[in-house]
């Protein structure tokens, strides 16, 4: 039974298995492997497993017995990783029944994560699949400013979106909630309302200029006959912008009609036979863009301009009510881009309609538009026309479908088709396009990258490289800092940490918001300059303005203003010393060694220590027990308890190095009456005393277990899913362009963008 | 639109946690009653559940002896004076919230578990799935009756980075209303937000557009984009063709909503001002949820709701109440006093926060009695003991008469392992929503009646 359930969370093992695998870069070679199967693996595994896992009925269907030799146990990964994942959370063997001692626990889990690691990367591919993407907050936010170019972040208000895999951009964990969908549908109504005006001239000033307010024509009643003779008016535009004129005029019973001819100053801008009579009179409307100043409106008849003479009965007439204008019409710039198209006479509503909707969509769909889908909507713009609305609240109705649509809230991939055998596909243009900007700009492809997808030449020779560059150098890559870094190194959790006011009085609204400031821009500053990623861990600068520069006790650095500081002769170096990673990872009251300690496992090294088995006591912090020691030597005591030991022997001495460093990040010398001792030693016996030295030790003896961790962190972001164990290779390939490249920033993000699993699509996998 | 307000709901909402004046409440009356001319039953049913993290301190919870006679534990004292509205529920477990071969991760198990009854598949993401939630178990059966099926909020928004607990996604720790076994609900947290969704058609300014064309103008928009869904759903894998049932799901509660509209009577609704966003103080903003599940439940928007105190696991800091550590650290007290006093600290503050609820359900007549006559409030945690993290033995109130279906004021104590889900089974009996089983229910709780 147990086993019956175990078998739902295998995703999870299988989850975990490939942070796993990688934690020993040494791979026994293959004669060794061997040996180690024949004389540790093998021995244990008939000691305490093959009682119940073997035979002719094993339990949990599960057999352990049956592999002759490492290559056959080798083939069967599936096994291994459930096993694994059993071990590690000490659920078997069973607590009734004898178990392996901790050497043979070590002996057995270090082979299976060596066989593990052993991927085969020259066979199939499987890139995997991504899951049906809803947007998340920061990309509907930024999509929504970069779609409709308006600065407006309606995401603001949605309910916050879950977090899988330490980041809140996974598919598979962002569900489509009814409460999402009604504030998606709210969202489109007041995002479209803000960009578009509609009937935007009736709200504008007016100004109207009677028959008797006229200059020149010919005063006939209340009306005056501009034929003979022009008429105008002059007025004083208050500034530049779309301005309404109106002429309401008629023709007289003659010969011919008139024609009605509007200038301002000297340029005809409106034009229009009239055939209307006096019961009938109507208004002729032109919009235009007027510079600010003086200028004269003249209304003459053109059919009488000729020289065909003074007085001509037989000619036209042109009557003219009033003229009248509006504006400037303070139309916001997102509608002129998107109302690129107003009906007049030679355009109708719906060829107006299809012309901004056929921009439109598929900037929105991140894909060509369909005839069919433009159609529907133009249907939409109808339906309001139909119920006596202007031509811009058509397009509002229309746009506010499209932005509710599914293809606008989902990155939508299809799969391949069902009858492909390889079962793998590579993403069209316009996907990947999508992907790229999703990846590096949290938001919509830009024009260049569209129209490059339209061409088809995205993945052209260097074009891709290209891209990234420029997407990288773009102002848009800071949703890099706020949405990659603020969640690999939890900067986010700054935001809510509570140091205890009364033993941390120095700590206030400031310094919370200078601490996160100083990790973005050092973030930032790795990204734009293109530097090594073992900058994270030990370079001698950060940025701190006067607060921060205080709090560090670097001298010199006066204003609210940041800027790059050098950290030579001080003991901090790169993002572990920051004041924000070190005040997330305390407690209100103390610091917490072993949260440090697990920080630096999960995200620096990529390898998390599983949690406390329940039941476990906490640490005494009570005054009686203050006075028994320090910190460090309680916690020793509690890391005594063998159930305790083998996870905090891992995250104890990370953490205690950094003991010189206060539950805000502060330097101190002494932890109440007890002086620091901030030493330890790293497995195999290597010592190290203090945060610079562990950083150094870090940076030259896990060197490759930090790139690992930080390429499976940026492809598990770039992706948007949890990594499997067939992303292995995928992940070596990151980690070793990031060997060739000198460990540039760059090369990380380029070698996540040339990965098969972000190049390409499976249809494997889905139904788990 | 004019303002002119009988009684200013600002007056109720911006004194924040104080005793809401009566006036506002008369002045509320019409609506009910024409809220009450929807749809039947008369006197409704209402359901809510309220859940705090962590586990309680017990022996400050349970109290000492069973039936009516009994007192009430330091914990519990808030609750003096609705002891008669009131049954506390001794022993009861729920099973799904354990290991069960899963290892750890008890406290995203004993949130994901908690309404549901089952047990999550451990995953950091791909493949959520735990089972569906007693409440919209409930608004699948009930909710066409009101406005909206069933209402979820919380007081603190989800975890913006890192992991939540042992490899388990942090759906299953900031959720406990489950909508399908795969669709977390996301709760609102805001205040205001919750007020405008409620009162949206009150609110908006029309801008000139009739209730009638904007509500074609939504059905038009809703049946453009249902369209897409199905269209699109059909060029989809299986995982994929789940997220857009999800939508067409939320698509399908829009056009009911908008649908209800129409019949909804509009003229004798008072006028209603917005509360304000988040408020910094904890209590402040508790109350202001209490406010609105009372509210919603007054005016028959809805008869069912959840309410998240905190995300399981929270490390929240209680500092205005005395208790500036955190709370999920706090509560593996190792069995330390000066700790096991900070815990009833905290679980005396909720409880507090739970009696406002009570006693303002309580100050709104209804039919012959009051408003809490007719509700069925549970709260509780998914977790006995913070320090042990056991499923048995939980911590759990019903409070309401349940339309006079309960025998309130007493304690009653159940078997070891009786399954928490028989109380649901129990609950959806009486709203109207009958199930023989629900997840790992035995059959019904007896005692209740």
């Amino acid at each position: 039974m147990r086993w019956a359930v175990c078998l739902l969370s295998v995703p999870c093992l299988m989850g975990l298995a490939p942070l796993r695998s990688v934690m020993r870069a040494d791979e026994p070679q293959a004669a060794e492997a061997a040996a180690a199967f024949r004389n540790q693996v093998a021995p244990v595994l008939a000691r305490y497993c093959t009682g119940c896992h073997g035979g002719a009925k094993p339990k949990g269907d599960l057999a352990l017995d049956g592999y002759k030799d490492a290559q056959a146990a080798e083939k069967d990964r599936e096994t291994w990783e459930r096993v694994l994942g059993m071990l590690e959370l000490g659920e078997m063997p069973p607590k009734d029944k004898p178990r392996p001692s901790p050497a043979e626990l070590e002996q057995l889990t270090r082979w299976i994560q060596a066989s593990l690691a052993k991927t085969d990367c020259s066979g199939d591919k499987n890139p995997g699949r991504v899951t049906l993407h809803r947007l998340n907050r920061a990309e509907y936010n930024n999509t929504i400013r970069d779609l409709v170019g308006i600065d407006f972040h309606p995401a603001d208000d949605f309910p916050s979106d879950d977090v899988g895999y330490g980041f809140d951009n996974i598919g598979d964990v962002l569900s489509m909630s009814p409460i999402l969908v009604e504030k998606y549908l709210a969202a489109a109504e007041q995002v479209v309302e803000k960009a578009i005006v509609a009937d935007a001239a009736a709200r504008q000033p007016v100004k109207r200029f009677e028959a008797k307010e006229l200059t020149g024509g010919d005063r006939l009643g209340p009306r005056v006959m501009v034929s003979k003779q022009e008429a105008w008016a002059e007025y004083q535009f208050p500034k530049d912008g779309q301005y309404s004129l109106r002429v309401k005029a008629f023709a007289g019973k003659r010969e011919h009609p008139p024609r009605l001819s509007l200038r301002l100053d000297d340029r005809e801008v409106l034009a229009a036979d009239v055939t209307e009579t006096k019961d009938n009179a109507r208004a002729h409307e032109v919009k235009l863009d007027v510079p600010a100043g003086t200028h004269k409106i003249v209304v003459s008849d053109a059919a009488r301009t000729a020289p065909a003479g003074n007085g001509d009965e037989k000619g036209s007439l042109l009557l003219v009510e009033f003229i009248e204008l509006r504006g400037p019409i303070d139309l916001p710039a997102s509608h002129r881009r998107i109302v690129t198209c107003e009906p007049s006479g030679e355009r109708s509503r719906a060829e107006c309609a299809r012309k901004i909707l056929g921009d439109f969509v598929p900037r929105a769909f991140r894909r060509p538009a369909t005839r069919e889908e433009i159609e529907r909507l133009v249907k939409l713009v109808q339906l309001a026309e139909q119920q006596g609305d202007g031509f811009e609240r058509g397009i509002q109705l229309a746009l506010e479908a499209v932005l509710t649509s599914p293809h606008f809230l989902f990155r939508v991939e299809a799969d391949p088709e069902p009858g492909d055998p390889s079962g793998v596909r590579a993403l069209d243009d316009h996907e990947l396009a999508t992907r790229l900007s999703y990846f590096l700009w949290s938001s919509m492809p830009d024009d260049e990258l569209f129209e490059l997808a339209r061409r088809g030449e995205l993945r052209k020779d260097g074009v891709l490289d290209a891209q990234v560059r420029r997407m990288l150098a773009d102002p848009k890559a800071h949703a890099l800092v706020d949405n990659f870094a603020g969640q690999w190194l939890q900067l986010r959790d700054v935001a809510k940490v509570n140091p205890d006011a009364d033993l941390f009085p120095d700590f206030d609204a400031e310094l919370r918001d200078a601490m996160e400031r100083e990790t973005e821009l050092f973030f930032e500053s790795v990204l734009r300059d293109d530097r090594s990623v073992f900058d994270f861990l030990d370079a001698d600068y950060t940025f701190a303005n006067e607060r921060l520069a205080r709090h560090y006790g670097i001298p010199g650095v006066r204003g609210s203003e940041f800027r790059r500081v050098s950290l030579a002769g001080t003991p901090r170096r790169g993002v572990l010393t920051q004041a924000s990673i070190l005040t997330i990872t305390s407690n209100p009251t103390r610091t917490s060694p072993v949260k440090r300690g697990k920080w630096i496992l999960e995200n620096i090294l990529g390898t998390p220590p599983p949690p406390p088995p329940p039941g476990v006591e906490e640490l005494d912090t009570s005054k009686e027990a203050m006075l028994k020691g320090s910190l460090r030597e309680r916690m020793e005591q509690h890391r005594s308890k063998p159930m305790c030991a083998t996870c905090h022997a891992r995250m104890d001495p990370l953490g205690f190095a950094f003991e010189n460093f206060d539950a805000i990040g502060a330097w101190r010398d002494f932890d109440g009456s007890f002086s620091i001792d901030p030493s330890g030693s790293l497995p195999g016996d290597v010592k190290f005393q203090g945060a610079a030295a562990l950083v150094d030790l870090l940076k030259t003896s896990r060197r490759t277990q930090f790139c690992r961790c930080l390429a499976e962190k940026m492809l598990t972001y770039g992706l948007g899913r949890g990594l499997e164990p067939y992303d292995r290779c995928a992940v070596d390939g990151v980690v070793a362009s990031l060997e060739e490249n000198d460990h540039r920033f760059s090369s990380l993000v380029q070698a996540v963008v040339h990965s098969d699993p972000f190049l390409l699509r499976a249809a494997k996998g889905d139904e788990k | 639109m004019t303002r002119h307000t009988a009684v200013s709901r600002r007056t109720v909402l911006k004194g924040l946690g104080t005793a809401i004046a009566l006036p506002m409440l008369e002045a509320m009356r019409p609506a009910v009653a024409a809220a009450e001319k929807l749809g039947p039953p008369a006197k409704p049913l209402r359901m809510a559940f309220f859940s705090v993290p962590n586990g309680v301190h017990m022996p400050a919870w349970t109290p000492l002896s069973d039936g009516y006679d009994f007192d009430l534990p330091l914990t519990l004292e808030p609750l003096q004076a609705i002891k008669d509205e009131l049954l506390v529920l001794t022993g009861l477990t729920h099973d799904k919230g354990r290991a069960n071969a899963d290892g750890p991760g008890d406290h995203a198990r004993s949130a994901a578990s908690f309404l549901t009854g089952c047990q999550p598949v451990k995953t950091a993401g791909a493949n959520i799935r735990v089972g569906i939630s007693v409440d919209q178990f409930a608004a699948k059966r009930i909710g066409h009756y009101t406005k909206f099926p069933s209402i979820e909020l919380g007081i603190e928004p989800g975890r913006g980075a890192g992991s939540c607990d042992s490899g388990y996604s942090c759906a299953y720790s900031n959720t406990i209303s489950w909508s399908s076994e795969s669709t977390p609900v996301a709760k609102e947290v805001n205040p205001r937000l919750v007020f405008e969704r409620l009162f949206s058609n009150r609110l908006a300014d029309p801008g000139g557009e009739s209730p009638a064309k904007r509500n074609l103008y939504k059905t038009s928009v809703l049946d453009f984009v249902s369209d897409d869904a199905r269209r699109l759903k059909s060029r989809l894998g299986k995982t994929d063709q789940r997220k857009l049932d999800e939508y067409l799901g939320g698509i399908r509660e829009l056009e009911t909503r908008i649908a209800q509209a129409e019949k909804e009577a509009t003229a004798d609704f008072p006028d209603l001002n917005v509360p304000p966003g988040v408020p910094q103080d904890y209590a402040q903003h508790a109350r202001l949820m209490c406010d609105l599940v009372v509210l919603a439940f007054q005016t028959d928007l809805t008869r069912i709701a959840t309410c998240m105190l905190a995300n399981e696991g929270s490390n929240r800091s209680y500092r205005p109440i005395g208790v500036p550590e955190g709370h999920h650290d706090l509560s593996h007290h190792g069995g330390d006093p000066i700790k096991h006093a900070k815990l009833q600290t905290i679980n005396h503050f909720h409880i507090t926060q739970f009696a406002y609820l009570l006693e303002r359900l309580k100050a709104i007549p209804e039919a012959e009695g009051t408003l809490l006559d007719n509700c069925m409030i549970v709260y509780g945690s998914g977790i006995g003991d913070g320090n042990r993290h056991n499923h048995d033995d939980l911590p759990v109130l019903l409070a309401g008469r349940g339309g006079g279906s309960l025998r309130t004021g007493r304690h009653i104590s159940y078997p070891g392992e009786t399954p928490m889900t028989n109380l649901f089974v129990s609950m959806l009996e009486r709203v109207g929503a009958a199930t023989e089983r629900f997840a790992d229910s035995t059959g019904p709780l007896p005692l209740l009646s």
